[in-house]
């Protein structure tokens, strides 16, 4: 099942675009340690800010089953890395690319939506995220004391990687960072609006199993994306044979 | 909530509660680099204000936007909104010096939405959770605290003049936060303020069971900080009132 093809595409020719990024391996030797629960950076402990309210910010996940379109273990930064942003609040934009396998219109929702939920596991000293998946937007804080002890952008996307592999459907993961500026966020911004609205109608698909296509504003979204239609018919077969158990 | 320490301020209105609840936010965020929340429970906002904070949004600005989303049809599940909460009270939250303040705005409106109001209750509890010290400045009753913040505080305090009626008024809510179980709390005690005399303190222990944490006199400062509606965080630190405030948190041993 593939819904994101061409915002990956545009993804791929963004990246090649930028002249400077950076890229590393994921480290999996490397274990940061743990917050303990109380991962909350105040300002007065903050080395640096990214996504804030005030600020561009753009966190989205993007899945595709053919997995060589995935370079797997990558972490690309397009931007300054936190020991060059001391002091500093900087939009941020963030796209996980996995490569998946197994998505049918019967699981593609619970598995994107279990994804989407990974990041708050993230439990890492020193480093606090807030977001909103109805913004799609990340707000992190960095303390100082992190930063000087050599947290960095390989650091954090190494342990978002180890957490994306729990799940057994997940074979391959990249991750694209941007903390340059506002206009290299917003062009992220614009090559994941697409998928924004695929996300959107999928949610509002789940909300409002009973909706009327033709008077929905995801309309024309379900009409580009044929897979989107499957996955409704699914559902609304799904819905039809739980209540033909449960009146017997 | 681990090591976190919650003090709920209590009392009928125009006692001082406010002002006190300012200066010991001024006291504990001067020292051993802790980190405290502030909770402005006065639908009013007056912590803010005897703060020098003008609050730019509120936990019921944001539970507002909520219920209309839900009104308009949004489906919200439960963690994706229990994120989503957490995200815009942090963004609430009012960053000072030594101390973050988070104001619960305006009482809701009619019309039920416990989940909602129950949702957020779980996100303040979890944010207070991550500080060593929360200040609740309430309402007048226990009950507010309860319903609108939180079930559970380590420390009840309650304020009064030396007025009849404001000492009943903590005798009543003592009794309705221990009795009617209103409010969970370790300890519970009470603060005098606008004292004329020793004799009027003397007096007043013949009629309250309340343990009296301190008294504080007139003091023309505080009157004439309210008169201009200047923040009480800048008084002095050489003022007689914040002195026997800091008493009063050593006696609860937060300071």
């Amino acid at each position: 099942m593939e819904l994101f093809t061409e915002p990956i595409k545009a993804l791929r020719s963004f990246i090649d675009e930028m002249d400077s990024k950076k890229s590393w391996q994921e480290d999996r030797y490397r274990v940061w340690p743990e917050g303990g629960g109380r991962n909350i950076v105040l300002k007065e402990d903050m080395g640096l800010e990214l996504g804030s309210p005030e600020k561009e910010s753009l966190s989205c996940i993007l899945w595709t089953e053919h997995c060589p379109n995935v370079a797997d273990g990558t972490i690309t930064l397009i931007g300054p890395d936190f020991s060059e942003s001391m002091g500093k609040s900087l939009p941020f934009g963030k796209v996980v690319l996995v490569g998946v396998e197994g998505f049918t219109e019967d699981n593609a929702y619970d598995r994107h939506r279990a994804m989407d939920l990974i990041r708050y596991s993230l439990d890492l000293k020193g480093f606090m995220m807030r977001a909103a998946s109805q913004y799609m937007r990340e707000w992190c804080r960095i303390s100082r004391s992190t930063v000087m002890e050599g947290f960095t952008i390989k650091v954090l996307g190494s342990a978002l990687m180890a957490l994306f592999r729990r799940e057994p459907f997940v074979k391959a993961v990249e991750l694209i960072y941007v903390t340059s500026n506002t206009s290299d966020v917003n062009m992220l911004k614009q090559i994941t609006a697409p998928a924004e609205k695929i996300i959107s109608a999928m949610n509002k698909m789940i909300g409002e199993m009973d909706y009327d296509c033709d008077k929905c504003d995801y309309q024309t979204v379900c009409d580009d994306a044929s897979q989107l239609k499957s996955m409704r018919e699914a559902m609304i077969k799904k819905s039809r044979e739980s209540r033909a158990v449960k009146s017997g | 909530m681990g090591d976190t320490k919650i003090l709920a301020m209590c009392g009928k209105g125009g006692v001082g509660k406010t002002s006190i609840s300012a200066l010991m936010v001024k006291l504990l965020a001067g020292g051993n680099n802790r980190k405290i929340l502030a909770i402005d429970a006065d639908p009013a906002v007056g912590l803010a204000s005897a703060l020098g904070i003008n609050v730019r949004k509120t936990v019921n600005d944001i539970r507002n936007e909520l219920v209309s989303r839900i009104q308009k049809g949004e489906s919200q599940a439960r963690k994706e909104t229990l994120n989503f909460l957490d995200y815009e009270i942090f963004d609430a939250l009012e960053e000072r010096e030594g101390y973050a303040l988070l104001a619960i705005g305006r009482p809701e409106d009619e019309g039920c939405f416990c989940r909602v109001n129950n949702l957020l209750k779980d996100i303040i509890r979890d944010l207070a959770g991550r500080f060593d010290i929360v200040l609740i400045d309430g309402e007048a009753g226990v009950e507010q605290i309860n319903r609108r913040v939180m079930k559970t505080v380590d420390q009840l305090v309650l304020v009064s003049d030396t007025s009849a009626k404001g000492i009943s008024v903590a005798n009543t809510i003592a009794h309705v936060a221990a009795d009617n179980n209103a409010v969970e709390f370790r300890s519970i005690g009470l603060v005098l303020n606008r004292v004329k005399s020793e004799d009027e303190v003397n007096d007043i222990r013949g009629r309250t069971n309340l343990d009296i944490y301190g008294w504080i006199a007139e003091d023309d400062l505080i009157r004439d900080f309210d008169f201009r509606a200047k923040p009480l965080v800048k008084i002095p630190d050489n003022s007689p009132t914040l002195h026997v405030i800091s008493g009063v948190l050593e006696k609860m041993k937060v300071l």
